[in-house]
């Protein structure tokens, strides 16, 4: 009932949020992002054909009511049709929201998750050479540029001048070894990146953790190491690891990765979004943003749940 | 401790139950997969289309779909080079009165558009003359946002006031009327020539009122044509396409479509003689900007089997480029044609700017002219194509490339001579120096390549001795930004690429008529009362010795007006897989081809 009674508080509270992000972002759209109307013109178009584009894009009518508009569209989650396809919104949205779930997800969860693992090693043996190894690697992962990365595995593990064990691009997830097929390259990348970037983060968590008087005192009571690292520094470290893991998922939601799918040919939000963005797909844009806005609110009662949930001491008040 | 290790044990058993769950939902691979036997041929373009709704097949890309969706009335033969045209869905070539003004058009009866939800018993219906009526009426429509109404714009009677009147479909218009059910009748304002080529793009695609009303403006994902194919799935990674069952036996003549053995022949095509397409059981068109993944995607054997030679690939593929050779291994695997675009690649002065173009002083304008002269005596266009083109491309003078019948051999080579000594002494000749020269704003979008496009002709134009801080660069985020500068005359120089709409020299002439000023093609503002003149001259007369002559005269005034830097078409190398018999084709067959492809030897 209490978490309840929170969650409804902090989603009100969250409004506010999504009426600024909304507000500035398409400020931004429609003062600063590009022009659709010549994206739509033909060749040798006339003043009058020009001015009904303008006109049917909305883009002669004042910024108040058009901004009116469009949080009436987030409400009603109707935010029409996409201007470059004519596509409707909803329909890009829930077709393109699974692939990019399905295929962030798996990437998501090892790099969290060898990230926590490697830099729990990393400080338990800090400053020697176990530590030093996986730190030396986590500088490559962070060097590495994800694009490089991406064609670096594509072509190791699935051209035909490499390994090619696995398929160039495609998706098809129709069962779950097709899955691992057209899965495991862009994971392997993903991985890669985001273990460099998760495990100093986790690491300079983890060690900061082990300084701390409690930790010095456990150990004086001669608490075993394991115990001493499940209890009393994980436990304590989990605050910013949960922060950081919490606040990714409306980014693997909505935003997809571009490379991913252009590198890799999976039809996910992300291209779709870069789409937009790039022509002044405005109906398109503005679902985006507004998704975002919410899983934001979304993931920040998430967080405060599960501070909750690593740490009784705190209140939902 | 215990409670926080359960809250994370079910967050984590959550997140791995739900990549299953997500991963096994029905997604379009589950409608439409390969089965193995199949002939299934799996094509690829360098981007996506963004609407397969003909009115707004604008792009190559689009185009390249749209055409074997839906019928137009006439297309290009197959095979035949210089490019003919042949009837599609016309029954002939349509009869024209003796003032050029009247086209009558039979078309072919017993010709249905697929099954579709959008027709009341599900059944696709016959394709009738109002259907064409109805089609070409849409890009009059300013509802449907149409890309192709400057086709037609001012050329038949009453449609232009028919728009004005509010596009209203109840109303006829004059001289577009359907005479009987299978007889169009086009009147004509004034005689148009290229009207017939018009015809064959994928803009004069025939649909169904039916669909049109039925999916609203979702029509553009849901095409119901009565083409060789049917749309089964279409993302912004590929496009699947099946046969349609219902379409209509016509075997194929290859003597007809202007099959040749000798250039031909190794091609295997003339298996396809005498059977009526289309071939396969199922045709996927991945849509890969990304050069790397396209090639790795191509030299496996069960990915695409159709991409273009990436430039950075030339060097390991091909044994010559002059002439264009694979090297044996790559020979043993792919069939290969090299083919020029139809199109160039050229920077167009913009009049419009006192400082480079036109001026009220005559002396001024006079400076300017030897300037832009100058500038194109600076511009080295080997350097160019060696450093882009894989030295693959033409450099011709003028603006009539070596794709259209009417390009002029015999024309002197100056204009794309490099002569920075000659630019040096023409610009002293004119009191220009390095004080007095201009600033040259230097547009382009962002990226690499045309970054260092900038920096190469700055480069340049440094060796004929202006100073770099006056080639200025401004960066526009996007194209649709850039294409605005341009119809709003913003920019001093205009560099793009053009394809021609059609094998006619008109196509690239127009972008230099005075009244197509911005923000209509002519984007330099070139405006020369008696290329004009000549303009209007040619663009009512039929394919003739005068009419080319006409042409090349005002093609050398382009020139000698020093009007724009011009020009090289880019050669493309595409590579198919040795089991799939075609000729692709990126100029004016396009998609068309596809129609005609084999599979031998589907993958088990």
């Amino acid at each position: 009932m209490e978490i309840l009674q929170y969650s409804l508080r902090k989603l009100i509270a969250g409004i506010p949020l999504v009426l600024g992000v909304t507000l500035i972002s398409f400020l931004l759209i429609v003062y600063f992002g590009p022009d659709k109307t010549y994206d739509l013109l033909g060749k040798n178009p006339t003043a009058e054909e020009i001015a009904e584009v303008r006109s049917q894009l909305g883009y002669d009518r004042p910024f108040v009511p058009r901004y009116l508009e469009y949080l009436h569209e987030v409400i009603t989650f109707d935010f029409g049709n996409s201007e470059s396809t004519d596509e409707k919104v909803s329909t890009i949205l829930s077709r393109t929201i699974p692939v990019s779930i399905a295929l962030a997800l798996p990437g998501f969860i090892l790099g969290n998750v060898l990230g926590v693992m490697f830099a729990l090693l990393a400080a338990y043996f800090r400053g020697r050479w176990i530590d030093k190894f996986i730190m030396g690697f986590a500088a490559i992962g962070m060097s590495i540029s994800f694009l490089i990365a991406i064609i670096g595995f594509q072509i190791l593990l699935s051209s035909s001048d490499g390994l090619d064990l696995f398929p160039v691009r495609g998706w098809d997830t129709s069962t779950p070894l097709q899955y691992l097929r057209y899965v495991t390259v862009p994971t392997l990348a993903t991985v890669f990146i985001a273990l460099g970037y998760n495990t100093r983060f986790y690491r300079a968590v983890i060690v900061e953790e082990m300084t701390r008087d409690h930790v010095r005192t456990a150990k004086a009571f001669g608490t075993p190491p394991a115990r001493l690292f499940y209890r009393n520094i994980l436990k304590n470290s989990m605050i910013p690891i949960v922060t950081r893991i919490v606040f990714s998922i409306p980014f693997i939601v909505i935003s997809g990765s571009l490379l991913l799918e252009s590198y890799f040919g999976i039809p996910g939000i992300g291209k779709v979004t870069y789409d937009a963005i790039i022509t002044g797909d405005q109906p398109v844009l503005k679902a985006v943003v507004a998704l975002t806005a919410i899983l934001f609110v979304v993931a920040q009662l998430l967080t405060d749940i599960c501070y909750r949930a690593v740490d009784p001491r705190v209140s939902l008040k | 401790m215990v409670r926080a290790v359960a809250t994370c044990q079910t967050w984590v058993s959550l997140a791995l139950l739900l990549v299953p769950l997500v991963a096994c939902s029905p997604g379009e691979n589950a409608v439409a997969k390969a089965v193995p036997g199949q002939k299934a041929f799996r094509y690829s373009l360098d981007s996506a289309p963004t609407s397969l709704d003909p009115v707004r097949a604008s792009t190559l890309y689009a185009n390249q779909i749209v055409v074997n969706l839906y019928d137009t009335l006439y297309a290009y033969k197959y095979l035949q080079r210089p490019y003919e045209l042949k009837p599609l869905l016309a029954e002939a070539m349509p009869d024209i009165s003796a003032d050029g003004l009247v086209y009558t058009i039979r078309l072919k009866q017993g010709v249905h558009f697929i099954d579709d939800i959008a027709f009341p018993d599900g059944r696709g219906r016959e394709v009738i003359a109002d259907d064409f009526v109805y089609s070409l009426q849409r890009h009059f429509d300013p509802a449907t946002r149409p890309g192709g109404t400057w086709l037609w714009q001012g050329r038949i009677e009453g449609l232009d006031d028919w728009k004005k009147t509010g596009s209203d479909y109840a109303q006829p218009v004059s001289g577009l009327r359907a005479l009987d059910r299978y007889t169009v009748q086009i009147k004509l304002t004034k005689p148009y020539p290229q009207l017939v080529d018009t015809l064959a793009q994928g803009f004069s695609g025939i649909v169904p009122h039916e669909a049109v009303e039925h999916y609203g403006r979702e029509f553009s994902v849901n095409p119901v044509g009565s083409g060789p194919f049917h749309l089964v799935s279409y993302d912004t990674t590929k496009a699947v396409l099946l046969p349609n069952p219902a379409f209509r036996q016509e075997p194929v003549d290859l003597v007809f479509e202007g099959y040749n053995s000798d250039t031909q022949g190794q091609y295997g095509i003339d298996i396809i003689e005498g059977r009526s397409p289309p071939f396969l059981d199922r045709l996927e068109i991945a849509f890969i900007k990304e050069g790397s993944a396209r090639w790795s995607s191509f030299t496996k054997d069960n990915e695409i089997q159709y991409a273009g030679l990436p430039n950075e690939q030339v060097n390991r593929v091909l044994a010559s480029t002059v002439p264009v050779i694979l090297k044996p291994e790559y020979a043993e695997r792919y069939h290969m044609r090299s083919a020029l675009e139809a199109g160039f690649v050229f920077s167009a002065f913009n009049m419009d700017f006192p400082e480079f173009g036109y001026n009220e002083n005559p002396v001024r304008e006079q400076r300017n002219h030897a300037l832009r002269c100058a500038i194109i005596k600076g511009f080295d266009w080997r350097s160019r194509n060696d450093s882009w083109y894989s030295n693959l491309g033409v450099i011709f003078p003028g603006v009539i490339p070596p794709a259209v019948p009417e390009y002029d051999t015999t024309l002197s080579a100056a204009s794309v001579s490099y002569d920075p000594e000659g630019a040096r002494t023409l610009l002293a000749a004119n009191n220009w120096n390095a004080e007095n020269l201009p600033v040259l704003v230097y547009g382009t979008t962002p990226g690499p390549t045309s970054r260092l496009f900038y920096e190469q002709f700055r480069a340049w134009m440094k060796r004929i001795g202006y100073p770099p801080e006056n080639i200025q660069l401004k960066t526009y985020a996007t194209f649709g930004d850039i294409a605005k500068a341009w119809r709003n005359s913003e920019l001093p120089l205009i560099s793009k690429g053009w394809g021609l709409d059609y094998p006619d020299a008109e196509n690239t002439l127009q972008l230099f008529y005075g009244p197509n000023g911005s923000p209509g093609s002519n984007d330099g503002n070139y405006n020369n009362p008696e290329y004009d003149d000549m303009f209007r001259q040619a663009s009512v007369m039929q394919p003739s010795p005068e009419r080319t002559a006409l042409y090349r005269h005002m093609n050398r005034l382009i020139i000698n007006d020093c009007a724009a830097i011009t020009g090289l078409s880019r050669r493309g190398i595409a590579l198919w897989h040795k089991n799939v018999i075609a000729l692709p084709d990126r100029n004016f067959v396009g998609g068309r081809f596809l129609k005609y492809v084999d599979i031998v030897q589907p993958e088990s």
